[in-house]
């Protein structure tokens, strides 16, 4: 499929030029979309609306970049889930510095205390699940990622996803597998086979 | 180890069509426990995976568009010109610069128009001469321990000359 004689080409070619009502109007069709993934990914919405913030940001700033030989959404969802993965990241890295702050023997009292939030989410096995997901999610590759939750999460078939990035059905199919053996063996390593916590 | 055969309908035997009985690929997962297995637990990862679909598209607050906008102009990336002029030190020590290199720029030209006395001064000369002006007699004429009070030398002026010709005279009166 010739993703450059789409109405969503002519609206990229805008932006590209420097027109700022286009870029209005990418912001207005795509912000439920970009709200929706980084949703279903981190479910907060005020971690929501930031991280959606600085997708619709970095694809002002890289919208030159943008080649044509993908969907404009396969690529905005790319940035989205890319957006989100470094959110944690650097969550991850601010909790590991808080909690070095701390001598061994407070994070020991802490860790012994009782929790400071209702422990009754933190038990939800599909919470659990969802996080072992995202961590699984995190050993494999970008392209990968994207791929899968593609196919996964929204849905779309090999034909479909095939015409979105501009790969052939083979190579989609191929990538596929390489990611869920990936995602296999990641889990297996974790002692957590498949994805679930048993 | 996943068998051929599932791997390449691995799509549609995770999806459902793909592991009925009659299909090639159903056949052989009845057969084989290792690949029944494997399959089963890519199902459960693809169904936690299916987890992360929200329900429904949540809106963004009003405004959104401005905020992006905001954090647009707050990201995008500082020009050497907008240090200069956004700030009034800045623009102090600009100008404070160019000043500078106007001072610089009219010294340099003023001293390159003026004359350099000793290069206007050869320049000058219809030709330079050794200052002795003895004639070949008596340059033979003096003595061994004669010695010019100054080395010969090419000169432009008359003063340079005068000196020669004192201690010339002043040689002849002793």
């Amino acid at each position: 499929m010739d993703h450059r004689n789409s109405e969503e080409a002519a609206l990229v070619r805008r932006v590209q030029a420097g027109d700022e009502l286009a870029f209005r109007d990418m912001v207005e069709r795509y912000q439920s979309k970009v709200f929706s993934i980084i949703f279903g990914i981190l479910r907060n919405h005020n971690d929501a609306e930031d991280i959606a913030q600085q997708v619709f940001s970095k694809i002002y700033f890289s919208i030159r970049n943008f080649d044509f030989r993908s969907s404009l959404l396969t690529w905005i969802y790319k940035i989205t889930v890319n957006e989100c993965y470094d959110y944690l990241r650097k969550k991850r890295v601010r909790r590991l510095v808080y909690e070095s702050d701390f001598s061994a023997e407070e994070s020991q009292r802490m860790e012994a205390s009782e929790p400071a939030v209702d422990p009754a989410p933190l038990a939800d096995a599909r919470l659990a699940q969802r996080d072992l997901a995202v961590k699984l999610l995190s050993k494999v590759s970008e392209e990968d990622r994207s791929l899968i939750l593609l196919k996964e999460v929204e849905g779309h078939s090999v034909e479909e996803l095939a015409q979105m990035t501009g790969m052939n059905e083979n190579t989609i199919k191929v990538k596929l597998f390489r990611t869920r053996q990936k995602l296999l063996k990641a889990a297996q390593r974790l002692g957590r086979v498949g994805g679930a916590v048993r | 180890m996943m068998h051929r055969i599932i791997r390449d309908h691995l799509e549609e035997v995770l999806a459902g069509p793909g592991s009925a009985p009659e299909h090639p690929a159903g056949e052989h997962l009845a057969a084989c426990a290792e690949c029944r297995e494997q399959v089963a637990v890519m199902r459960e990862q693809a169904a936690v995976l299916r987890q992360f679909h929200a329900e429904s598209e949540p809106e963004p607050r009003p405004g959104f568009y401005a905020r992006v906008m905001d954090r647009i102009e707050a990201q995008a990336p500082l020009s050497v010109w907008t240090l200069f002029f956004d700030s009034m030190f800045g623009r102090r020590i600009a100008l404070a610069s160019l000043a500078l290199a106007l001072l610089i720029g009219v010294y340099v030209i003023s001293s390159e128009q003026m004359p350099d006395p000793e290069i206007a001064g050869v320049g000058g000369l219809p030709q330079a001469k050794l200052v002795t002006n003895l004639t070949p007699n008596e340059a033979t004429d003096l003595p061994q321990d004669f010695v010019f009070s100054s080395q010969p030398r090419l000169t432009a002026g008359a003063p340079d000359q005068d000196a020669v010709l004192v201690n010339l005279v002043t040689y002849r009166e002793q």
